[in-house]
Formats: structure tokens, C-alpha cells, sequence
């Protein structure tokens, strides 16, 4: 058995909640609708319904959830807004998955990874240097797709943001050797 | 296709209803719902009817709390302080604390108990060994709470003069799928109609009418007999929304007792105490415990331990309690931090449960929040109180009530290969929710899948909760990573996990069959609720000859849709078949018109259906498989899978018959 990716409910989740498709958000706004959305979808509005009635509040409200979690994350959101242009990051090779950050990048990650092992002996403040740097670039790696994202270039913001997902990945490696995950 | 509610479910069965059967809209009677908070030590049932004010209701005696120990010493259970003085006669037939077994493992229970524990065999369900009376009973935790539900619930319908509508039954909201499922069967098994599960903190909340305020940071820290939640509620725009939940479903007064009565024979200088030795200074350390709330000495006194008059000053309890009241505390600074807000920005504390009356606790608690909690409604009630008012709400009163969005308090994953687990539901995420996940096959020979759903945070499956394992079958033979099941995993407001799989090529509906890690079978439930209406056998024939009536129509219903669909396809049912088919269906009508048919010859005419149809199903079912493979070049297989899931991303309203025709 092997997990080939998952798939989320709904439609367009912008939609849902009856905005505009683009990067920008309010973000208040975004809560108030969701707190409406919410109220007339929760299940607890049907009780005593039909089994039927009960299932479907439960599917809208699931909807609901999963879409709200999606518009409100700053990084979740720009992802998704790829994936509606065509490119799934979820989703390995192919033309609508997650383009090859190229070769040039992934030594750069070796190197990357070499420079941990070391800042791992050398202590605590050069791991906290290492951080500041990756992390520094990281965020750099994400304006830049959003970016992208609003000059309508899928393809340059898919890139960014896998860039931006390896990044953050190596963070949750300097943060398990520094041993803040608890 | 058909439009009904019938659909193919795997290849190896007959047909079956997928739709779970259709409730009728129930008549709700506004007012007749009540709150039972379903404690580790002690258990309650209030009632707040049609917008009044909630009120917790006492027994004969007037005694409010109802312990939550149940006696199996005669040949009726007995629940409450009636079973609490048979305790120390009866150790091993005297249940108490069963809460801390619901939904758990044998592995789990690692704190002492004077039970004798035993699982079925290739089953999860812990049983408790009772010697009653000179015959054995083996209890699951969960027909014991459903004893003292049914105390309660008589307390309710005598006091309403009526049977009660339904109920919201408190769990800690840290309980994970297997202990709230353990709670719902519970609820069921003693006859109730359950509305919902509601968190304890959540229910805290809304006791304290912090509902009314319009909006707020709330945090509830909640520290019971056995169990410890921390939950982060805010409030804003009619809805209260639970951001972020802790907790320890193992770390509650009784803990502290037990370190109390372990230091106490340590002082004594008991290496070995006996059970009896135990319980008495267990008992004995209570006592103190409660009496160190008001004054800062004691003294203890136990027989049975030899020990009399000593003193037992506050500063001893609370270094010996320390260690545990900071456990709690550092789940609190988590909870926070996962909520993503500093304790500064709190509008309040709201504390709950019995043991937050220990001064300590409610000073560590004050030091950490920076304010000090509100305690002005009885921490034994609150949550009673907070389940009541949401009864009256979802029994159709006019009260006025806000939107409880509750969270999944544990991730729930998926194990992989290499015992990996991949998380499918973050914590903490807002239910209801639901997450779908493809899987494929690996190889051509695979027509099944094994999936294990699991609970926790941990990286491995074996560290986490086992929740249930299933069998995906029925899958077509195809290439490699050609075949594709789509499962979905939905919590409903509950936090309670059913599973659905669809496979992709065929639009096959998948039953899936979940067997539950630590939960009674469902048709276990069943039996016990059946037992539970303590039938007169008139009454249980007519029951099982209803059944068998519904069983009957349903085999007949779907044979009658396969046949419309596909009766014409000669390869797919021979004429002479279908003729035996038509007859037999003819039979089963005619015995369905009588009215003095019995059970036993329903259940035979639905059996000779069952057996002549199932060639037909057998080759209907082939078919629909096929369909997804033959004649389509790869490139066909791609668009239609493209095609397909671009369906999928539309919510899916009724169950049609999901067969893709060519």
C-alpha cells in the first residue's frame, strides 16, 4: 500500500466563503464569514433531523473547516492558490506537480546540511545564527512567490514556494537538534 | 443509473443498502433534554428546561453527586453509595473509577486497581472479572457506566414526570476517539437518546454564561477525579470556539491521593501494604487532602495501618502534590502556545472540578495565568450545569444558545510503511472536518489493502492509539499504481471517526468495515441494548420480526435495481435465472403482504433470494470492474481518473448507484 496523495473536500475554497480569488486577504473579514458559515452549517442546527440531514451538516461543516484552515494560513493559502492555477505541490513530478527545485539548489541543500552538523558542535549560538540565516531566506523565498502569485506566474511562484517548503523543512531539522520541538 | 439510495458495496457480497439506515425526523420534545456530567469519582444529571436556569438533581437523600461505583455483589447491579459501602466487603466486585478503563487497552492500565482485567481474545476490549454471588460476570467498562447512566436517567424522568428526549453526556476533552466512543455506546447501551458529546471545559464555559458576554479569551482549566483537560475557548460573533485543548486523560485527584497514601505508609513504614491497607490509607489521605483545603493541619489516623494521630501539615501535601499540579501547568503553557496567545491576553479562568479546591492548585493556576480563576459556581456542578443547558438547547427549546465549534484534541494518522504514521488531521483542527487520501496499488496481484487508523503525536504507529483496522477489497486488477481507493476520514462534532472508500476506476462504493482497536462491536452495542429494553419475550419476537421484514425488503429492493440496471445483459443473468429471480422475489412479496407471517419464514424467503441472486451480483459486480479497464488505452485511464476526481471535488450529495457505464 502506498499513500498517493490527498485530496481535499470542496470546491473552490474561495468560493466557499464568497471572496476573491487572490493572495490578498482581509483577514478579519475572513473570520466574521467564517463564524457565520459556521453557524448555520454546524451539525447541532439539526438535531433530532434525519440521518441524511445530520450527514450532510457534518459534510458542510467539515468543508467549512478544511477551507478556513486553507485561506487563513499565510503559506497554505499561497500554495493553494498555485494549486488552483494547475500545479498541485502535493503531488511529485509531472506536469501539474511540484517542479524540480533543480540541481544546482539541492547541492546548495548538502552544503546546507554539512553547515548543521557543524553548527550542532559548535553550540547553541551558532545553531541560533543558522536559524536566523534559513529563516531569514525562507520568508524572502515566500514574499517571493506571493509575488509571483499576483503577476499571475504559477509556474515562478510554484517554484518559490518549493523552495520555501524545502526551507522549512530544514528549519524543523535545526529546531530537533536544538531540541525545541518539545 | 438508478437514482435510489442503493449501491454496490465489495465484490465478494451481496447487495446491500450502503445509506446507514434512514432515522425518521424524530419529533423533539423542548425541555425533556437533560446534562450528565459522567465523572471518574462521581457523576451528576442536570436539567434546564426551556430556558430556566440549570439545576443539578439529588436523590431520596438529597445527595447531589452520585458516586461513580457500581456493586455486582447481588443479582442486581447497584449504583452510588450504596455500592460505595460495599467497597471495602467486596474489593473485586466493586467497581469504581471505571471511566479510567473506557476505551483503553490492557496496556494502558498502568496505575494499580484491585481488578482482575482480561481481553477476548484477537479483541481490544478490557473486561473486568466479577465474581458475584458465586457466578461470573466479565464486564466491559462500558456496560458499567451504562449503569450508573440509567440511575441517572431514572432520576430525570422522575423528576420530568416523562421519559427524558435525549441527553448531552461531558467528556474530558482530551478523550480520544476510542474513549468517546466507549462514552456513546455507553449512553446508548442505558436506553438514552445521545444529542452529543460535550467537552467538560466547553460546558464550564457556557455554565458561566461567558456565552453572554459577547466576546472573549476564555481559558477553562479543568482537574477531576481522574483526568486533567486545559482548553483555550474564544468567543466572538455568537460562536465558541474551542482554539486549542491539553490535557492528561491519566492525572486527576485520584493521584493525588494515591501519593498522599503512599507517603502516609511510608511514614509507617508499610513496604507491603495489603490491599485493604491500601485502600484504607487511600481513603484516610482523602480526607486529609479535603481537610488541608481549609485548615493547614491535620492529623490521620488509620487503623488498619497501624497508624494513629499523625500530623499532616499543608506543606508536606503540597511538596508531594507539586510534582503533579506542575504537570498540569506545563500542559497549560503548551495549550496557550498552541493557541497561539500569551496568558496576558486572557478575559478569564474558569476553573472546574473537585480537586481545583486544593489551595495549591488554585495558586499555581493564578501565578501562571496572572489572574485570579473565577470560582463562584461549584466546581463539582459546573459542567453539569453547562451539559444542561446545551440539552435544553438541542431539544428544540426557544433558548437562546451560540455555535460550539470543538476541536480533535489528539492528530489522527495513517501507519505506512515502515510503521511510519502520516498525519491525515492535525490537533487541534475544528470539527467537524474531514480528510481524503488515495491510496494505489503496488502491484497487479493487489486486490485488497490493509489501512490502520491511528491517534497521537507520535512518529511511529506502535507509539500512538490504535483506533481501527480495516480491509479495502475488492480492488481491480491493475498495473501498478493504476488502481486507486479514495478514502475518507470524517469527524463529526462528536470527534467521532467513520470511514468511507470509493474506488476511483469504477466509482465503486467501498463498505468499509472499521474494527474498532478498543471498542465494543457494533453488534455488541446492539446486543446490549437489546438486553438493556429487558424485553418480554412477546415483545422480542415482534422485534426480530420486524427485523426481518426490514432485512427482507432491503435484499429484495436491491436485487429489483439490479435488474432494472443490468437485467437485460444476457452474459450478466440468464433468462432462466431471472425468471428464478422474479419468482423468488414474488415469494418475498407475497409472505411480506401476510400479516401473520412469522420471523423464521421471512428470514428463509430472504435467504433463497439471497442464494439464487448471487451469481447475478457476483457477474453484475465483474462487470462494473471491468468497465474501468477494458478497451481503454492508459491515456483513457488518466483522463477518466482526472475526470473523476474533478467530480469528487463536488461535495457528493445521495448515493447513487455508483457505476460508471462505458
Amino acid at each position: 500500500m502506498s499513500v498517493a496523495a490527498t485530496s481535499e473536500q470542496g470546491a473552490d475554497y474561495f468560493a466557499c466563503f464568497g471572496i476573491d480569488r487572490r493572495y490578498a486577504i482581509d483577514r478579519d473579514a475572513l473570520e466574521r464569514r467564517y463564524l457565520e458559515l459556521s453557524r448555520d452549517a454546524h451539525p447541532d442546527r439539526v438535531a433530532g433531523g434525519t440521518t441524511r440531514e445530520m450527514r450532510l451538516a457534518v459534510e458542510r461543516s467539515s468543508q467549512i473547516n478544511v477551507a478556513y484552515r486553507t485561506l487563513r494560513d499565510p503559506v497554505k493559502r499561497a500554495e493553494y492558490l498555485v494549486k488552483l492555477g494547475g500545479i498541485d505541490l502535493d503531488r511529485t513530478g509531472g506536469d501539474g506537480g511540484a517542479p524540480d527545485p533543480g540541481q544546482a539548489f539541492l547541492i546548495e541543500m548538502v552544503e546546507l546540511r554539512e553547515s548543521l552538523e557543524e553548527a550542532s558542535s559548535a553550540g547553541q549560538a551558532a545553531l541560533d545564527r543558522l536559524r536566523a540565516a534559513i529563516e531569514s531566506r525562507s520568508e524572502d523565498c515566500l514574499d517571493a512567490g506571493i509575488d509571483a502569485i499576483e503577476d499571475d506566474d504559477i509556474r515562478g511562484a510554484a517554484m518559490h514556494l518549493v523552495i520555501h517548503r524545502y526551507l522549512q523543512r530544514f528549519l524543523d531539522e535545526v529546531d530537533a537538534e536544538a531540541g525545541l520541538d518539545d | 443509473m438508478s437514482n435510489t439510495n442503493a449501491t454496490l458495496h465489495d465484490t465478494g457480497a451481496l447487495f446491500q443498502i450502503a445509506e446507514p439506515e434512514e432515522r425518521a425526523p424524530s419529533k423533539r420534545r423542548p425541555g425533556f433534554g437533560i446534562g450528565i456530567d459522567l465523572g471518574t469519582t462521581h457523576s451528576l444529571v442536570a436539567l434546564a428546561p426551556e430556558g430556566s436556569a440549570p439545576r443539578v438533581l439529588a436523590d431520596a437523600q438529597d445527595r447531589p453527586l452520585l458516586p461513580s461505583v457500581v456493586a455486582y455483589t447481588g443479582e442486581e447491579p447497584v449504583v452510588g453509595a450504596d455500592a460505595v459501602a460495599q467497597q471495602e466487603e467486596h474489593p473485586q466486585a466493586v467497581i469504581s473509577s471505571v471511566k479510567r478503563f473506557m476505551g483503553r487497552g490492557l496496556a494502558d492500565i498502568d496505575f494499580t486497581h484491585p481488578y482482575t482485567l482480561d481481553v477476548d481474545e484477537g479483541a481490544g476490549v478490557i473486561r473486568i472479572e466479577v465474581d458475584s454471588a458465586g457466578v461470573k460476570r466479565r464486564l466491559s467498562p462500558v456496560e458499567v457506566s451504562a449503569e450508573i447512566l440509567r440511575v441517572l436517567r431514572d432520576r430525570a424522568s422522575a423528576e420530568l414526570g416523562e421519559e427524558i428526549d435525549g441527553v448531552v453526556i461531558t467528556v474530558p476533552a482530551y478523550f480520544d476517539d476510542a474513549q468517546r466512543q466507549a462514552t456513546r455506546d455507553a449512553g446508548r447501551i442505558a436506553g438514552l437518546n445521545v444529542y452529543r458529546l460535550l467537552a467538560e471545559p466547553t460546558a464550564a464555559a457556557l455554565a458561566y454564561g461567558l456565552d453572554r458576554g459577547g466576546q472573549g479569551l476564555f481559558a477553562v482549566y479543568d482537574l477531576g477525579g481522574g483526568t486533567f483537560d486545559i482548553s483555550i475557548l474564544r468567543l466572538r460573533d455568537g460562536v465558541f470556539q474551542v482554539l486549542a485543548t491539553g490535557g492528561d486523560s491519566a492525572l486527576g485527584g485520584d493521584d493525588f491521593d494515591r501519593v498522599i497514601a503512599a507517603h502516609l505508609l511510608d511514614e509507617a513504614g508499610i513496604t507491603e501494604p495489603t490491599l485493604h491497607q491500601r485502600d484504607a490509607a487511600r481513603i484516610a489521605a482523602r480526607t486529609a487532602k479535603e481537610a488541608l483545603s481549609a485548615v493547614s493541619s491535620t492529623t490521620v489516623s488509620i487503623a488498619a495501618c497501624g497508624i494513629g494521630g499523625v500530623e499532616l501539615r499543608r506543606e508536606t501535601l503540597e511538596s508531594l502534590l507539586d510534582p503533579l499540579i506542575q504537570r498540569t501547568i506545563r500542559a497549560c503553557r503548551r495549550t496557550l502556545r498552541d493557541a497561539g496567545f500569551r496568558a496576558r491576553e486572557l478575559d478569564g479562568v474558569v476553573l472546574v472540578g473537585g480537586s481545583t479546591r486544593v489551595p495549591r492548585v488554585r495558586a499555581l493556576v493564578e501565578e501562571t495565568f496572572g489572574r485570579p480563576p473565577l470560582t463562584d459556581i461549584d466546581p463539582d456542578k459546573v459542567v453539569a450545569y453547562g451539559a444542561a443547558i446545551q440539552a435544553d438547547i438541542l431539544s428544540g427549546s426557544a433558548r437562546e444558545g451560540v455555535t460550539l465549534l470543538d476541536v480533535v484534541p489528539l492528530s489522527l494518522g495513517l501507519e505506512t510503511m515502515g510503521g511510519i504514521v502520516e498525519k491525515i488531521i492535525p490537533r487541534n483542527a475544528t470539527i467537524p472536518i474531514s480528510a481524503r487520501q488515495v491510496f494505489t496499488n503496488y502491484s497487479e496481484q493487489q486486490t485488497a489493502m490493509q489501512i490502520h487508523v491511528v491517534q497521537g503525536e507520535r512518529e511511529l504507529a506502535s507509539d500512538c492509539r490504535s483506533l481501527a483496522r480495516f480491509e479495502l477489497k475488492g480492488i481491480p486488477r491493475l498495473p501498478p499504481s493504476m488502481a486507486r481507493v479514495e478514502v475518507t476520514f470524517q469527524l463529526d462534532a462528536d470527534a467521532l471517526l467513520t470511514v468511507t472508500a470509493r474506488e476511483l476506476m469504477t466509482g465503486t462504493k467501498q463498505s468499509v468495515e472499521v474494527k474498532p482497536t478498543y471498542g465494543l462491536s457494533e453488534e455488541e452495542v446492539d446486543k446490549l441494548v437489546m438486553e438493556s429494553y429487558d424485553f418480554a419475550s412477546e415483545d422480542y419476537s415482534a422485534r426480530s420480526l420486524a427485523e426481518a421484514r426490514v432485512e427482507l425488503g432491503r435484499v429484495a429492493l436491491a436485487v429489483r435495481i439490479a435488474l432494472e440496471e443490468v437485467g437485460h445483459l444476457k452474459d450478466i443473468v440468464t433468462a432462466e435465472e431471472r425468471a428464478a429471480i422474479e419468482a423468488a422475489l414474488a415469494d418475498g412479496d407475497a409472505i411480506m403482504a401476510r400479516k401473520d407471517a412469522d420471523g423464521d419464514a421471512i428470514t428463509a424467503a430472504r435467504k433463497a433470494l439471497e442464494k439464487l441472486s448471487e451469481p447475478f451480483a457476483r457477474r453484475r459486480m465483474e462487470r462494473a470492474l471491468l468497465a474501468g479497464m477494458e478497451g481503454r488505452s492508459l491515456f483513457d485511464i488518466e483522463s477518466a481518473l482526472a475526470a473523476e476526481e474533478a467530480e469528487l471535488d463536488e461535495r457528493r450529495g445521495g448515493h447513487s448507484a455508483e457505476i460508471i457505464e462505458d
